[in-house]
């Protein structure tokens, strides 16, 4: 067992080394490509900076405490984005052109290689926007702060990224069956929008779905209004319970399509 | 090393209707139509052998092979590789195998040859020795030291499929699964890869099973072939007694002094041909006259070339003569055309 860690540990390095190294041989694109990711960053702090200035207020909710739900929401979506990110490449393209195979000839997992495959640095930027709007927001006295709080927010947005990778995997692995479900992960992913306020601005239909079908809100605002002090710890461990079991339904979902993956004729 | 027991795999797909108005109600029905890719299909291959798995496209071949790499999980049916299951023991089957797909690279498509195999060095879990004594084999056999540090995608095809080979090959495979590996190739290339299998082959005893439509790679290489036809196995035997069966013609050609003498020849006397044996299958002749060449095709099991030389010989003088086996292209043509109707031949060798 210990050994199969240290071994998938060393392999990761590898594999993402050698991402770096192909992203890097094209200076000119690498040095863009940052550029255009600061320019995003700013651009996205500006327009939460003039949104925010509207609504100083929201269903009683105060503007430090929006953005602390706001923040906080974006970190654990940050953290399934810098890892995950290729599997948008399996509902995408790898299964319906039959790329796909290639995972299937190593002798490794294939979540594993899929996922070992790419970093995302865009992801840096929600963790970036996430982390100092937390900060300032709790700097200004609107969280809870003692130990239980902080431990918890660490689980909270480790479960949350799970739910990220699992609601990302689930649909993903649909196409062993449809050969493409990458619509089909994009509108479950852009569900997690949703999350990034309090949920009773909806209406009922869409809150039961954020909340139970697509459980977006237990990424974002339920465990941010315990970390606000509203409500008990009992959200993280619901939270936590349905990170274990969408990841279990995902995986398990995700390793049945593996035995009907179809390929591609050459 | 190898079994495959009846194993079948049909592919599922929603029936489709021609035009828009099939489009959409192709949307709101639920009619699936399958589509029996390989069609109870067993054979079993023993360490060591090179065996041709051929047939036309979208007979199955690859179909098979990703069954046997454990890409596919066969419909009905089961294969065993080194007595492991490939589609219920994937991992442990894939470190016992190598794949080259002809058309497909293996390899990272950007990066230098030499980090794509060290890549594979941590992914196979390769000791550094053995790494050490395999690249030095492999850098013998397949030359690769002049491209080396070359990104994959500046190779030329030769070259990358020198390097995928050499990539499959790295863990010292049991078995190895080519899937086309000289298509596209130039006769020089060809010619390399073929000794390179055949030289691991040799010093491994590795089993490598083949996928071509190149006749040449078979003649060279293997000493079984197994021909696929719509998904059913219509052939499994030694490439000689193919030839038996389906090439008993042969075929010489002649180039003679004076035509005239050779058309007033009577060869079915002269060759002693009985009158209820005369029919057409013994030979048939044909005459070039403006370049001089007589050619005559004739039953190898039934008449002897020196005969028909001789024969000829007497009415005129014999400038030139050349002596065809049939190509084994022609045979597998004509398989390919008309089925075995002749029998499933299981012919000794292999099994």
């Amino acid at each position: 067992m210990l050994h199969t860690i240290k071994r998938y540990w060393r392999l990761y390095r590898v594999l993402i080394a050698q991402f770096f190294k192909v992203v890097m041989q094209s200076k000119g694109d690498f040095l863009m490509g940052l550029l255009g990711f600061f320019l995003t960053q700013a651009s996205g702090i500006l327009f939460l900076y003039l949104i925010f200035e509207q609504i100083p207020s929201l269903n009683g909710w105060t503007l430090d405490q929006l953005i602390f739900i706001y923040g906080f929401a974006q970190i654990p979506r940050g953290i399934d984005h810098l890892l995950t990110d290729n599997i948008w490449l399996v509902a995408w393209r790898l299964v319906i052109n039959g790329e796909f195979d290639r995972y299937m000839l190593r002798p490794m997992n294939v979540f594993f290689q899929v996922i070992a495959e790419k970093i995302q640095p865009d992801a840096l930027g929600e963790l970036l926007i996430g982390s100092i709007l937390v900060i300032i927001s709790a700097s200004k006295g609107v969280v809870v702060f003692d130990f239980a709080h902080v431990a918890l927010f660490v689980v909270s947005v480790l479960a949350g990224a799970l739910i990220y990778t699992s609601i990302k995997l689930f649909f993903a692995a649909l196409a062993f069956w449809l050969k493409q479900s990458g619509p089909f992960l994009q509108v479950a992913y852009e569900m997690a929008d949703f999350a990034k306020y309090p949920t009773e601005i909806y209406n009922k239909g869409i809150r039961f779905l954020i909340t139970w079908v697509i459980p977006f809100a237990f990424v974002a605002y339920l465990p941010a209004s315990y970390f606000l002090g509203k409500g008990g710890a009992g959200v993280i461990g619901v939270e936590c319970l349905i990170a274990i079991v969408f990841w279990c339904v995902a995986y398990g979902v995700f390793n049945y399509g593996l035995k009907g993956y179809e390929s591609a004729g050459n | 090393m190898i079994e495959v027991k009846n194993v079948s795999k049909e592919f599922v797909s929603p029936k489709k209707y021609p035009g828009l108005k099939g489009a959409i109600k192709g949307l709101f029905s639920n009619e699936k139509v399958a589509k029996v890719a390989v069609d109870d299909i067993s054979f079993s291959i023993a360490k060591g052998e090179i065996v041709g798995y051929i047939g036309s496209n979208g007979a199955g071949k690859s179909t098979t092979i990703k069954m046997m790499t454990g890409i596919l999980t066969p419909t009905r049916g089961e294969c065993l590789v080194d007595g492991i299951n490939p589609s219920k023991s994937r991992k442990k089957n894939a470190q016992n195998i190598g794949v080259v797909f002809g058309q497909r690279t293996q390899l990272w498509w950007d990066l230098p040859l030499s980090e794509s195999y060290t890549i594979l060095k941590e992914i196979y879990d390769i000791p550094d020795d053995l790494y050490a004594s395999q690249m030095e084999f492999l850098n013998n056999v397949l030359e690769l030291r002049d491209f080396f540090d070359k990104p994959v995608r500046t190779l030329s095809l030769g070259q990358r499929m020198r390097a995928d080979l050499g990539a499959a090959l790295l863990h010292n495979p049991k078995v190895l699964y080519l899937d086309e590996p000289t298509i596209g190739l130039d006769l020089v290339v060809k010619d390399n890869i073929r000794k390179a299998i055949k030289e691991i082959n040799e010093k491994y005893q590795t089993t490598v099973i083949l996928t071509t439509h190149d006749i040449g790679d078979i003649e060279e290489l293997c000493s079984r072939i197994i021909i696929i036809d719509e998904g059913k196995k219509i052939y499994d035997g030694t490439l000689d007694h193919l030839k038996d069966t389906y090439g008993s013609k042969r075929k010489v050609v002649m180039e003679v002094k004076n035509t005239e003498a050779v058309k007033a020849l009577d060869l079915v006397g002269a060759l002693h041909i009985s009158e209820e044996n005369s029919n057409e299958a013994c030979f048939t002749a044909e005459l070039d006259e403006a370049k001089n060449l007589f050619t005559i095709t004739f039953d190898k099991h039934r008449l002897q070339a020196p005969q028909i030389l001789s024969a000829v010989m007497e009415v005129t003088e014999v400038t030139d003569i050349k002596l065809q086996e049939t190509e084994l292209a022609e045979i597998v043509k004509e398989i390919y055309h008309h089925g075995t109707t002749t029998g499933t031949a299981e012919a000794g060798g292999g099994n």
